[in-house]
């Protein structure tokens, strides 16, 4: 479903993302862990069409930035952005609009029910708190029914219902098929739901593991990834 | 392209709608609204050239000056931030989803186009002014209003190639960075040297602006034409100019979505930018002027209680300024207010300090918007620090008041060397400057602790500026009628002055208790 080969991605004098290639199948969580810095975000935004980069992108076997691959993907950002003047249900009206979905209407109430938001959809982006506005940026992302979503740091602003929500999505995702992408630096938050983990450190990935390889090791992922990035486990001496 | 049109709408209809649901901000709306009309209708309809009919090579000249420095700046930031249309909603929302970038450029085009409005609100504000001293045709106003659409949509499509253009190497970067100061220094040099021959420099002006090199120079000149046809009839430059930004504008659209349709990542950091200059803008601060923070001020607070608040500020001001309190708006408030002087009639005599007060008051209103104070609420701190409400509104604006005292010593020392005034005008005037300084603090704390936090920021500024307009027009009426018994500069400055300081005092006493009633925003 996604194919990444060889991106690589220069701010300046800084090489962000360096040679990194990975694939996430169809019915797949992989999981991007890395420290601040390691070039996770600017792997997703490349990813999204919101960078240029060498290398290939390929979504659905198309270009990323393809309007067919665009179809496919959802995108939630880190940092949720919206529309200060559109209500909640405007939003998800835009959103079916741009993506051209029909009946879309059901699923949208769904949505908004199980991120307990049904009674906000006529609340303007601006007066939204940004947790609720963290969901809304996840509604809207889950409404075009991606084949392939991409989540950067998603947990962080959620309350615990919500958490909790989005970790029942994730495997709701990977057993209707959807390849799913999370980035983050929390261990702790995608340590039940991950299928591949990609460790980033420096703009590379140093490492990928499944999670059948690192069972038959009986290694846990949080020692790994701090082996790997070479910094000594929390607690440790 | 329907969804976008969708967002577009809706955006506009939910604006309208949301001032509906206050009635404070409707009342806020309806002001503004009689305002604009009725600047359109004087803009429109007033006679033109009735104080003086100064010279449309003058009126070339101004234009001229206006769009070189409006172009210069705007592309400076451009080579740096690049330019952008949009807000990070688009770049998370809209260009992320199956849409084609040449349809979000429109749309951005469109956005652009709703953000020309103010700026023409505020060309149109200059009219009347503008009406006075020119004679103006009967395609005047249109005319001038076209040069700024023309202005507004070009600049960021320059911006943008040039970002496109110069952010693969630093060198490029440099390289426009160094052909844009050489030109602006070329301007000045030559303009300094006319006027070494002319000692005149309204003459110097029109001699260096007023040229045919310059109507025909791309850009600058083309669009500077346009506004120049106001005073005179259409000729060749203007043809010239608007066919020549016609092109540019469709060219450089074409380029942008037809040659390269990957304009996002030029965009994406320009976005990030506009971004963080709509949250400074929320914050009372404006990101253009205090574009990088210095690290090697040495750092320490001193006092104790809300006294730390100023010794706060005082720090942040000396991080943000280019010398000790001197900053970008200090040489904004003080380049411009001696250009106005030196561009006024020579009529005006002996009362140059006062014409030089009284712009960069304007200047000052306009560019200080709402002083630190402002940022300062935004921030929890400044709720939790155990001292009386009164003791932290005076401390947290004391430094305003400080770097007002510190520009006015600049900017009035400096005049009154130039128009050989005497020490008591220049005093008076430094202290005038001040206290006009306080007014606008208190009086934007006074709208603040009146409507809460703002629905609408711009609704505010725009309300608090007819409000501080208002409230200073007793101390105008007192500077006539002491300058008309007298002839005394140092009378008129003394009672527009002691107006503004009777004024801040007050507006101080009403707006002191704000921390009493003042939810935090964080």
């Amino acid at each position: 479903m996604l194919k990444v080969r060889n991106l690589s991605k220069r701010f300046d004098k800084v090489q962000a993302v360096d040679g990194v290639s990975f694939d996430v199948e169809p019915g797949e969580i992989a999981v991007l862990l890395g420290p601040n810095g390691a070039g996770k975000s600017t792997t997703i935004k490349s990813i999204a069409g919101l960078l240029r980069f060498e290398g290939q992108i390929h979504i659905n076997n198309v270009k990323n930035k393809e309007v067919e691959a665009k179809r496919a993907f959802g995108y939630i950002p880190e940092s949720p952005a919206l529309y200060e003047n559109l209500t909640v249900w405007e939003h998800l009206e835009f959103i079916a609009r741009a993506y051209s979905l029909g009946d879309w209407e059901d699923d949208a109430n769904r949505l908004l029910a199980r991120f307990e938001m049904d009674d906000k959809k006529d609340k303007l982006g601006k007066e939204l708190s940004k947790g609720m506005q963290q969901k809304l940026s996840i509604c809207c992302a889950l409404l075009i029914r991606p084949r392939m979503i991409m989540f950067d740091e998603p947990m962080i602003g959620l309350d615990p219902t919500a958490i909790k929500e989005l970790k029942s999505i994730f495997v709701e995702l990977k057993d209707s098929g959807c390849a799913v992408l999370i980035s983050t630096h929390l261990i702790d938050s995608v340590d039940e739901v991950w299928d591949k983990v990609l460790i980033m450190n420096k703009g590379k990935i140093v490492l990928i593991r499944t999670r059948s390889e690192l069972d038959s090791t009986g290694e846990s992922l949080e020692r790994i990834f701090f082996e790997v990035i070479g910094r000594k486990e929390e607690g440790e001496g | 392209m329907r969804a976008l049109l969708f967002l577009v709408g809706k955006n506009l209809k939910n604006i309208i709608k949301s001032a509906f649901k206050r009635p404070l901000t409707l009342i806020g709306y309806i002001i503004a609204l009689l305002f604009i009309i009725f600047v359109i209708v004087a803009a429109f309809a007033m006679p033109s050239g009735l104080v003086r009919m100064s010279s449309p090579k003058l009126f070339r000249g101004i234009m001229m000056l206006v769009f070189s420095f409006l172009y210069y700046t705007s592309l400076k930031i451009g080579i740096e931030k690049g330019s952008s249309y949009f807000r990070m909603a688009d770049v998370n929302m809209a260009f992320t989803s199956p849409l084609h970038p040449n349809q979000v450029l429109l749309y951005g085009f469109i956005k652009q186009l709703g953000g020309t409005l103010l700026l023409l609100v505020l060309a149109m504000c200059q009219i009347p002014n503008l009406k006075n001293n020119f004679a103006f045709e009967p395609h005047g106003v249109p005319m001038l209003l076209l040069a700024v659409v023309v202005y507004t949509l070009a600049y960021p499509l320059i911006s943008m190639v040039i970002y496109s253009w110069t952010s693969v190497k630093k060198e490029r970067k440099k390289l426009m960075k160094r052909i844009l100061d050489a030109a602006a220094l070329t301007v000045v040099l030559i303009f300094i040297l006319d006027l070494s021959r002319t000692r005149n420099f309204t003459e110097s002006l029109g001699n260096v602006f007023d040229n045919p090199i310059v109507h025909y120079f791309p850009v600058i000149g083309w669009t500077g034409s346009i506004a120049s046809s106001a005073v005179s009839a259409f000729d060749a430059s203007f043809y010239v100019g608007s066919a020549g930004m016609l092109v540019l504008i469709i060219g450089l659209s074409l380029l942008l979505y037809r040659m390269k349709l990957d304009y996002y990542e030029d965009v994406l950091e320009a976005t990030e930018f506009a971004e963080q200059v709509i949250k400074a803008k929320r914050e009372g601060k404006n990101v253009a002027l205090y574009l990088k923070t210095r690290k090697n001020v040495r750092s320490g607070l001193s006092g104790q209680g809300a006294k730390a608040l100023f010794a706060k500020n005082i720090l942040e001001i000396r991080k943000t300024s280019l010398v000790f309190f001197f900053d970008r708006m200090s040489v904004t408030v003080i380049l411009s207010s001696v250009i106005f002087r030196l561009i006024m009639p020579s009529e005006i005599g002996s009362f140059s300090l006062l014409i030089i007060l009284a712009f960069s008051v304007y200047m000052m209103l306009l560019i200080q918007l709402q002083g630190r104070w402002a940022a300062e609420v935004e921030k929890h701190f400044i709720f939790l620090i155990p001292a009386s409400s009164y003791e932290k509104l005076f401390y947290a604006t004391l430094s305003d008041h400080v770097k007002n005292l510190s520009d006015g010593i600049v900017l009035f020392t400096l005049s009154g060397i130039l128009f050989n005034a005497d020490i008591p005008s220049i005093l008076a005037s430094i202290l005038s400057y001040v206290a006009f300084g306080a007014v606008f603090v208190y009086s934007d704390v006074l709208a603040r602790r009146l409507f809460g936090r703002a629905h609408s920021k711009n609704l505010i500024l725009f309300v608090k500026i007819l409000f501080s307009f208002a409230l200073i027009i007793p101390g105008v009426i007192a500077a006539v009628i002491a300058a008309s018994i007298t002839g005394i500069e140092l009378m008129a400055t003394g009672a527009v002055g002691a107006w503004a300081f009777v004024l801040a005092i007050t507006l101080f006493i009403f707006s002191g208790g704000i921390f009493n009633n003042l939810e935090a925003v964080s």
